[in-house]
This record gives C-alpha cells, structure tokens and sequence, in this order.
C-alpha cells in the first residue's frame, strides 16, 4: 500500500501546481484551445490515475488472496485433512489392538498414540486458524472422553473381562457418530473456503483492465485532436504514455492468465486429486476399523461388516473398476500418482477377498483363524494388504500436495512484482502525458 | 445535591449495563458445547418393547419336551437319515452363543475361545455324537440375543445354548430341550444405591438386552420402570457404570456375571419371573430335541450337570432342573 502515495502524490505536486495560473486563465478564454487542451490533460490524468489505483490495488488484493491460499486455507485444509486422518486411523487401531489375545501390540499401542497426538496437534492448529468452527469445538469436547473410554476398555481387557469389548464399542460409537462426523463437516468446511479463496484469486480484473482500456483510447483520442489541431503528426509525450498504457495492460493480463493458469494446474494436478485420495484413505481406514470390530462386537457384528462392504463398494466399486480409486486414476496427471493409485486399487481389491475369507472363518465359528487373517503378518493378510493400500494412498496424497504447493507458490510468484511494476508504469505514463500536453500548451504562452 | 444523586444513579446504571453487556457476550463465545455423554451402539433410551404376547396360551406347559429314545445310539453311529446324522456327516456341530455373558458363553481374552457353563452343556451334545468335543467339530457362532431365534429357524446354526428362557410364545417358533438350568430375574445395581426390588425403580432407567424376555418384563412391571434396550449385556454394565441407568435386570445368573467384573455393583432382591433355561432347535427337528434331552439326562444322572455347575458358578451345586416331558 505504501506504493500508493507517490502515485497518487505524483501528479498532486508536478502537473497540478503548474495548472494553477492556467486555470484562472481558462475562466477568461473558454472554449479556447488552451482551454479544452487543459481539460483534456486533467480527464486523461484522472483516468489514468483511477486505471493504475484500481491496477495495483487489484494485484496486491490478488496476492494476499494467493498468499492466503498458500499460508492460511491450504494449511487449514491440511490440518483439517490431518484431523480426520488420525481420528479414523486411531479408531481402526484400537479395534485392531484389541483383537490380539491378552497383551496389545507394542507397535498398535505406539501408533494409536501417535494418532491421538497428531489429532491433538492438528486440532489445535485448526483451533488457531478458525476458532469459529463449531465441529473443532465438538472434537475438542469429545476427544478426552474417546481416550478414556479406551483406556477403561484396555484395562477391563486385560484383566480378561468381557466388558472391556463393550467400552471399546461405546468408544467406537463415539468415534464414528459423533467426532469423525465432526471431523468430516470440518474438512469440508475448510476444503469448501480453499476451493473459494481460488476462485476469488483467479477472477478477471475487469475494473483496473476496462478503466486502463479507457485510458488507452483516451490518449488515442488526445493524439488524434492534436494533431488536426497543430498539424504534427507525432508527440513524443503522449506517444510514450501510451506505450506505458499498453504494457500496464499487458502485464495485467499476464499476470491475470499466470495466476489463473497455476491455480488451475494448483486445482487438476493438486488439491482436486488429493481430495480424491484423502477420502479413499478415510474410507480405507473406516473399513479397516469395521474389519477388526466385526470380531470385537462378538455377534453385533454384522452392521459393521455391511459398512465394511458399503467403504470397499465407495473405495472400487462394487466390480472392482468403480469408485474413489477410479476417479483418482481418471484424475492423476502424474505418472508416479498413477502407479501408487494402481497399486492401491490393486491392494484394496486383494484385501475385499482376503476380508472375505476372515467373514466365512469367523460365521464358521473359526475366531481365532479369522483373527489370525485380519491382524497377522502373512503377505496375503488383511493387515498386509490394507497397509499397502494405506502406503499408496498416503505416497499419493505426498505427491498431489507437492504439486498443490509448487503451483501456488508459483502462482504467488507471478505476482511478486507486479504492484511495484504497474505503480511504476502509471508514474510514467502520467510524466508523458503531462509532458506532451505541456509541450503544445507552451506553445499558446 | 439533586444532580450528584442523578449523577450516582446514571454511573450505577451505566455500571450495571457494562456489566450485564460482559456477562451477556463473554459465556458465548466460550461456552463449551453442550456435553453428550457417549452411549454404547444401538441403544433405545426409552426402549421399545415387541408386541409383548401374554402368555397365555391354554393348555402350554413350556416346560414339558420331548421323551429321549428308549436306547441313546452310541457316538458316531447316528441313525440313518436322523438330524444327527446330518450333523455327524456335516463334520461339525454349529452352536449359536453369547460371547458376552461372563462365566456362561465369554470369549476368554487370553485363550481367545468362547467358554462357560452354556459352552461346555453344548460341548456335551458334540461329544455324544462324534465322541470329540474339540474345536474341529464345535463351531461357536457368536450371536445376538436377538438372533437367536431366527438363526435357529433359518438353519444357520444347530443348536442355540444362551441362557434362553424357554416360553410358550417362543415353542410357537422354535422347540426347547428340557430345562438345563433355573434362573430367575432380579436387579442389579450399585453398592448403597437403596434399592432392593424392582418396585423401587419407578419411572427410573433399566437396562436389558433387546429381544430378550427380560426388556419384556422390565417394560410390563406395575410399578413402570423405563425400559432402556443394549446389544449385549456388557453394554448394559458400560451403562450403569457410567451412571446412565439405575439398574440392570435379567436372569440372575447373568447378572451375577455381570457383578463379578464390578466390586461396586450387586444383585439385590428376591427372584421376580422364574426364567427356566432351555438350548433352542429347530422346531421340525424332534429327534434331535429328543437326543438332546437323552444327553441332558445323562448329564444328570451322572453327576457331570454338578461338576460343570462347581466348575463355572462355584459350589454347592444345588440339585439339577428335573425334566419333564410331554409324550
């Protein structure tokens, strides 16, 4: 903003103060050439006064709204994005801790305290950001209750009481009906503001472009009276400011067209594909956490394992060549996105069948053996698979973020000089007009 | 002396508007979200209660099955073209339990098997027909109390053995064994909470399973408690634990596996329903139910009842349910 004041200051001290005695003159010679010379010098000056305010206020408006993109929605939306993660990853993985007879898994254990410290972290950046969202408030209200509901449901556990299952299914309850609710309305929130913040950031400059435009054919219009005036073909004044016009213009456009461009690229090779995979991954992590509580629910379990099938059907549709996975390989744009989706589709269709061989062990009254297929390390288990899913899901994810990220800082990066350029360039563009003006004026003295 | 006092009451004035104005916005824009106490899945606070048929049905006496045969064939060699025979060439015996219900059918955390008293009674009906009771040829299907009756009509499993009361209404659905074990419903509460009877739970919260004939009972006492219906029993403790309801009321002997997983809760109050158990089998299956009934004898007469009774629920074994038959 500070670039401003000398544009707006610049034609207050030069051209103004010498306009002065001209003025009084203008009162008794109306209608003289001098006289119409003078208005026409004070129309064109204001207008190009208006075109460059409108020009440089619309650049820097533009570049805090990439900015805003780049250090506010889009980390918000990551944050955001992060939350949902963790709190469906920490579901899935005390379900599954819970399956392994006696004594939890060191590793489950670790990672279900790594989720809930990210889930933390991320909420209270998401509290930072827009305290004002009603969902983080919820999350930040139930999430105490969560870990205490499945800490009671260990320790009852562990002591070989059936009542520890029944607090993991309350705490499970919770999760998915109240904090992954709220975690989801929170992601889309944020997703919803990123993809407006690129919109507005992408919009024409129809103001500083048609009052730039008008500026143009103003001094068009002043070379054109000149010139039957005084019979000169040329004046080198006005024929500068309107080179001055038309580069301002120029880099308007291009810098408009730069930005569109890389936030489209930002949308297509980013933020559109990672919105693709971030529910894929949520609904992997969902199925998996249905998977694990089929067994823990002992005989309530077939509501999970009708949402377990509903997450697969969202994830590869119902033949295996639809859904989430589908779209994100129509969408990728990058050849080691495509390979990662592939695998993933590949590895989410080996787990559907491995999850159908853990369903008939465990309706055949197998448990251990349908245990054994959803938490052991063999290569075909659930557990194997579904963490190759979650892997490529995840390099996928890393890899669209990248490209989100680059495309906007590029897109920040087309405009870096643009206010100090179109301030510059209505600075001169005014000195050659007052120039060439003055120029005919003294002509009349 | 006028305007001082105006003066006074213009700064109280202003004073209690300032203050009213801080008290009026700083609550809102902490205000923590109205707290929801988390509820276990598939609860219905107040419950709704099946059409509870009366059991009225003249002439009905649940209790009466069907007389064992004259000689019970020896194991592996069921006669051709009986039920059992079916099981036998099947390879496996399919039970429907509860995993749920501690000390009768509970999945033992460390061991991961389903175990209990129900356990080892349909263990006793394997063992009679492929002479191994192992887990090869016992398939424990975990079921809900309300899945037992369909699960038992469609097929998907042999046998039912989960503390279910044998009535009138369910023989018009599916057919009992004989009586295997007495239970009676009672209440279960926290230590020092004063009550001692159903009677005393007026318009107060109480937890049974849904489907069971104990969230029946609960929901037609005089005395009108407020039936609150769970999935499983555990569900019910989760809820009294957490203060959610004021008690839980079943079969006493679930409810004293409910008990021993909770030093601050017990079981009050005289028997108020007599719930005799019976293991549920297709009601077109009768020579099963008449096999069934051999065995329970058997298990009877040959001190086995007594010695899985100390096993589980502890001694002195009182005497055993005495069977009763219709033909």
């Amino acid at each position: 903003m500070a670039l401003l004041s000398p544009t707006r200051a610049a034609p207050a001290r030069t051209p103004l103060g010498r306009v002065a005695p001209l003025a009084s003159r203008l009162t008794t010679r109306t209608g003289s050439t001098p006289g119409r010379l003078t208005v026409l010098m004070l129309a064109a000056s204001a207008l190009a006064i208006a075109a460059g305010l409108a020009a440089v206020i619309g650049v820097t408006q533009r570049s805090s709204e990439v900015d805003s993109i780049i250090n506010r929605s889009g980390p918000l939306t990551l944050s955001a994005q992060e939350l949902y993660r963790s709190l469906s990853d920490a579901d899935a993985v005390a379900a599954n801790a819970f399956l392994s007879n006696g004594q939890e898994p060191a590793a489950l254990r670790e990672r279900y305290e790594s989720d809930i410290a990210a889930a933390s972290a991320a909420l209270s950046d998401a509290t930072a950001g827009d305290p004002s969202q009603r969902a983080v408030r919820e999350i930040a209200a139930q999430l105490p209750v969560y870990t205490g509901l499945v800490e009671t449901a260990r320790t009852y556990n562990r002591q070989n009481l059936p009542i520890g299952a029944a607090y993991l299914r309350e705490a499970s309850a919770l999760m998915r009906n109240d904090l992954l609710v709220a975690a989801k309305r929170l992601y889309d929130a944020e997703t919803a503001r990123f993809d407006s913040d690129a919109g507005d950031a992408s919009g024409f400059p129809w103001l500083a472009a048609s009052l730039a435009v008008l500026t143009l054919v103003g001094l068009g219009y002043a070379q054109v009276y000149l010139t039957r005036r005084t019979n000169r073909l040329f004046n080198l004044g006005l024929l500068g400011a309107t080179a001055m016009g038309l580069a301002a213009l120029i880099w308007l456009g291009a810098s408009w067209l730069g930005v569109r461009g890389e936030l489209s690229s930002a949308e297509r090779d980013g933020s559109s594909q990672v919105q693709l995979l971030a529910q894929a991954r949520i609904d992997a992590l969902q199925a998996r956490a249905d998977e694990a509580l089929t067994l823990v629910a002992r005989g309530n379990g077939g509501s999970f394992d009708t949402d377990y099938n509903t997450m697969l059907d969202n994830l590869v549709g119902k033949d295996g060549n639809g859904g989430l996975l589908h779209r994100a390989s129509g969408a990728a744009t990058d050849p080691a996105v495509r390979a990662a989706v592939a695998a993933a589709t590949d590895a989410a269709k080996s787990w559907k069948s491995t999850h159908q061989r853990v369903h008939s062990a465990d309706t055949n009254g197998d448990y251990n053996g349908a245990v054994l297929l959803t938490i052991g390390n063999d290569p075909a288990s659930a557990a194997s698979t579904f963490n190759n899913l979650d892997k490529n899901l995840a390099t996928g994810i890393a890899a669209t973020s990248a490209q989100l990220n680059r495309h906007a800082r590029s897109a920040s990066g087309a405009l870096t000089a643009a206010p100090v350029g179109l301030g510059a360039l209505t600075l001169l563009l005014l000195v050659g007009l007052v120039a060439g003006f003055q120029q005919r004026l003294a002509e009349y003295r | 002396m006028r305007t001082k006092l105006l003066a006074v009451a213009a700064t109280a004035t202003l004073l209690a508007l300032v203050a009213g104005c801080t008290s009026a916005t700083s609550p809102t824009s902490n205000a923590s979200p109205a707290f929801k106490a988390p509820v276990p899945a598939g609860v219905q606070d107040p419950a709704t209660i099946p059409s509870a048929a009366a059991d009225s049905d003249s002439g009905c006496d649940p209790l009466a099955s069907l007389r064992p045969p004259a000689a019970m064939p020896p194991p592996r060699q069921m006669p051709a073209g009986s039920s059992m025979e079916t099981i036998l060439k099947n390879g496996h015996l399919t039970v429907g339990v509860d995993q749920n219900t501690y000390l009768f059918g509970y999945r033992d955390a460390v061991s991961g098997q389903v175990v209990g008293f129900d356990i080892d009674i349909a263990k006793l009906i394997a063992k009679a027909i492929f002479g191994d009771d192992s887990s090869k040829v016992v398939k424990l299907v975990a079921i809900t109390s309300a899945q037992r009756i369909p699960f038992v009509q469609n097929g998907t499993v042999d046998i039912v053995a989960d503390s279910m009361t044998i009535n009138c209404e369910r023989l018009r659905q599916v057919a009992f064994s004989t009586d295997y074990f007495d239970a009676g419903q009672k209440i279960l509460v926290r230590k020092g909470s004063g009550y001692t009877t159903i009677d005393d739970l007026a318009g107060k919260k109480v937890c049974a399973a849904a489907g069971t004939t104990s969230i029946v009972t609960i929901a037609t006492r005089p005395s009108h408690p407020v039936p609150v219906a769970v999935n499983d029993w555990t569900d019910c403790l989760v809820m009294l634990q957490q203060g959610q309801v004021q008690a839980v009321s079943t079969d006493d002997n679930i409810l004293a596996g409910l008990a021993a997983q909770d030093p601050t809760i017990e079981v009050v109050g005289p028997r108020f329903t007599a719930e005799p158990h019976g293991l549920a089998i297709k009601k077109t299956s009768t020579d099963f139910v008449r096999f069934v009934n051999g065995v329970l004898d058997q298990a009877r007469a040959d001190g086995t009842w007594t010695r899985l009774y100390d096993k589980w629920l502890g001694g002195p074994a009182p005497t055993p349910p005495a069977a009763k038959y219709s033909d």
